[in-house]
């Protein structure tokens, strides 16, 4: 477990240098250095006047359990919602009225917004879970289009801590 | 004193309170605002709006579950499997895996180029889209969802349902007003939730997903 900084709610008071026994949180990024972060120490954490540091745990608990019914709802609305995006983007594109552009460029943010949320909510909300290594392998193990960048896949499966998954359901 | 919700975004008009931005005075009844008075939320008219009546408990709907074709992860279409990786970008991204976040985010790329060619249509194609996700996808899906008591599919339901409602009514109102609507206005979109506001004062909070609106991005004509 080790300390994150939003950097949107740090004031700059630097108590957190003051206090960090290792240096992890002074550095040029405005992140902390999660090699030099004690496991769980948060005495930075209870340093900070903002309120701008938390903890990120190492392992996760296993999404809420999705049906297979929620599941199909679910996506079903999501390929509408893809639809839509897709004929928004269409319009985005080829429309010379900035107006109709302006409202088109809403319209496909909007909808994949909306996309993005739905297959979430379908079993894929932690980038570390089961489901997500399931679904990178698939890409591996399946005909994909030409140009498919198969060395951003394979980068994933082996940075994204799959095994810390705590997946006892 | 009576209180009137707009069915669009949720919106309440509260005869007590009244509308004073709008030059609509604390105590005004309903029937006394005027038939041009839109809502400030999402600029939907006054016959958008209802009533709110105690005990007005309607009838539960029948569980009447359609069952959708299986749509298995290997029969995603590009357009799904961008949406589904451009999301595990952000969800990394909040745990600072920034790495990650950009490794998910060039897949997303990726199959959206793929997708591209997918989409020729017209704005009435998303409303005639929209208006089906209101009348049987939405429907369906709350059913099934709180028949499996999920909390987290009710929760983008609920949030997905109001955005579309409101996108439709935009939709609506352009197809009247056409570039008028837009005229001297400002467009913005909610980076949680999808929500879209026309107008030049942003609510404190998103109504639809409650973040605070420094998360609403301005999109500018260009």
């Amino acid at each position: 477990m080790h300390a994150i900084r939003n950097i949107n709610l740090c004031t700059k008071d630097c108590l957190c240098l003051y206090v960090c026994p290792t240096g992890a949180t002074d550095t040029e990024t405005g992140q902390i250095d999660a090699s030099r972060c004690l496991d769980g120490c948060r005495i930075c954490i209870d340093a900070c006047p903002s309120h701008a540091i938390s903890l990120i745990p190492a392992a996760f608990p296993a999404q809420q359990r999705k049906t297979d019914t929620v599941k199909k709802t679910l996506l079903s609305l999501a390929e509408s919602k893809v639809k839509q995006e897709q004929i928004a983007a269409y319009i985005e594109k080829n429309t010379d009225n900035p107006v109709l552009k302006q409202l088109a460029q809403v319209l496909c943010i909007s909808n994949q917004l909306m996309a993005e949320d739905l297959i979430r909510e379908s079993g894929y909300m932690l980038p570390q879970s089961q489901n997500v290594q399931d679904f990178l392998k698939l890409l591996l193990d399946t005909d994909q289009p030409e140009g498919f960048p198969k060395e951003v896949v394979e980068r994933l499966l082996a940075i994204l801590n799959l095994e810390n998954l705590d997946q006892t359901e | 004193m009576r209180k009137y919700t707009c069915s669009i975004c949720g919106y309440v008009y509260d005869e007590a309170i009244g509308d004073p931005a709008r030059g609509i005075a604390p105590g005004t009844k309903w029937e006394d605002v005027p038939e041009d008075w839109h809502c400030p939320l999402c600029g939907a008219t006054k016959a958008d709006f209802a009533e709110d009546k105690i005990n007005n408990k309607s009838a539960t709907p029948e569980l009447s579950i359609v069952e959708n074709e299986a749509n298995s992860m290997s029969e995603l279409s590009f357009g799904e499997v961008s949406a589904l990786c451009s999301n595990l970008s952000k969800g990394c991204a909040k745990q600072y895996r920034l790495e990650e976040a950009e490794l998910f985010n060039q897949l997303a790329e990726f199959y959206k180029a793929k997708s591209s060619i997918a989409g020729a249509g017209q704005l009435k194609d998303i409303s005639t889209l929209g208006e089906r996700d209101l009348a049987s996808g939405y429907v369906q899906a709350n059913l099934i969802a709180a028949d499996a008591s999920d909390r987290g599919a009710l929760r983008a339901l609920v949030w997905g349902e109001k955005v579309t409602r409101i996108l439709n009514s935009i939709l609506r109102r352009y197809e009247k007003q056409q570039d008028t609507l837009l005229e001297n206005k400002h467009l913005y979109v909610c980076d949680i939730c999808g929500f879209v506001y026309i107008g030049d004062k942003l609510p404190d909070i998103c109504p639809v997903c409650k973040v605070p609106n420094e998360k609403i991005t301005e999109i500018k004509r260009r």
